[in-house]
């Protein structure tokens, strides 16, 4: 009886096929190209639309739970009022017994301590809009790894509610898309940010576009002032979206408005 | 393609896919910051 040796996979004779042509290696070559060029262009509409919003909605959630513990803890003190001068400007004349009231006094503004970089402090709603409606927290910072967990506070103008120019940033098509219908803001609609202080309420008094090398739009303003910012427009940085609203009530406002 | 035994090939194929999807997720990150959505800041 004769023993026949099985063949391993590789041993398995295979049919010759003949040497593919250039052509054809070329249209292979383009084809597979454009369907990896396509996965690519996919997996990239799907990581911006949804990732980054699954993300930033996780980070929105811890951070609901660290701003509860920052309002139970935050030094709040008292300072006077000292009104802020635009560039360009002439100080505004002031009453001293407002500005240098006793403690308790109308002249005496509530503040907090400044928060320390990437911690949420305040939350912002805008009621008119659905993505606003309930609150997004507001981190201090606005480095790109601020902004991927909430609205950033830019740490150089004045936290919101005390006098000057607040500014807050924010996606408007990624990451949780906080400040996605910003556009649809009218002069009169309302802004509030609570913070440890309590809720200040703006009016919303300009919607504008710039460039994104506008500073001027960070610059302070008497009074007291919130101004978002964001890209314009929707799914491109070409632009900036800016909304200015000017404080109407809050723990200090009184005190900003009576001087202004 | 992968040396070794099936279960090496197994690990070191989900260690490649792995590595690729973090570096996926960063490239996707800078091209979206950089020209679809920056945050918004100015300056």
């Amino acid at each position: 009886m004769t023993q026949v040796a099985e063949k391993t996979d590789d041993e398995v004779d295979r049919p010759q096929l003949p040497p593919a042509s250039l052509g054809y290696r070329l249209i292979r070559g383009t084809g597979l190209t454009l369907v990896w060029l396509g996965v690519l262009t996919l997996g990239f509409v799907a990581h911006q639309l949804w990732i980054t919003t699954f993300f930033a909605k996780q980070n929105q959630a811890d951070l609901a739970v660290e701003l509860e513990e920052h309002f139970a803890v935050a030094e709040i003190t008292e300072i006077p009022y000292v009104p802020v001068v635009p560039p360009g400007e002439d100080p505004p004349e002031v009453d001293p017994s407002i500005v240098q009231g006793a403690a308790g006094s109308p002249g005496l503004l509530r503040a907090e301590s400044a928060p320390e970089d990437g911690v949420a402090f305040a939350e912002i709603r805008i009621p008119k809009l659905e993505s606003l409606a309930d609150g997004w927290a507001v981190v201090e910072g606005v480095s790109l790894s601020d902004l991927k967990n909430g609205a950033g506070h830019m740490p150089w103008t004045p936290l919101p509610g005390q006098p000057g120019n607040s500014v807050i940033s924010g996606h408007r098509t990624t990451y949780g898309q906080p400040f996605h219908d910003l556009d649809l803001l009218e002069v009169g609609d309302h802004i509030e940010v609570e913070t440890a202080l309590g809720v200040h309420i703006y009016s919303v008094k300009e919607v504008h576009v710039v460039k994104p090398t506008d500073v001027w739009v960070t610059h302070p303003r008497s009074g007291a002032w919130l101004t978002l910012t964001t890209c314009n427009p929707k799914w491109s940085a070409r632009e900036r979206l800016i909304v200015a609203a000017e404080l109407i009530a809050g723990p200090n406002a009184e005190v900003i408005l009576g001087r202004v | 393609m992968l040396p070794g035994s099936t279960g090496v090939k197994i690990v070191t194929s989900i260690v490649l896919i792995s590595m690729a999807l973090i570096a996926l997720h960063f490239f996707y990150e800078w091209v979206g910051n950089t020209f679809l959505d920056s945050g918004g800041t100015v300056g």
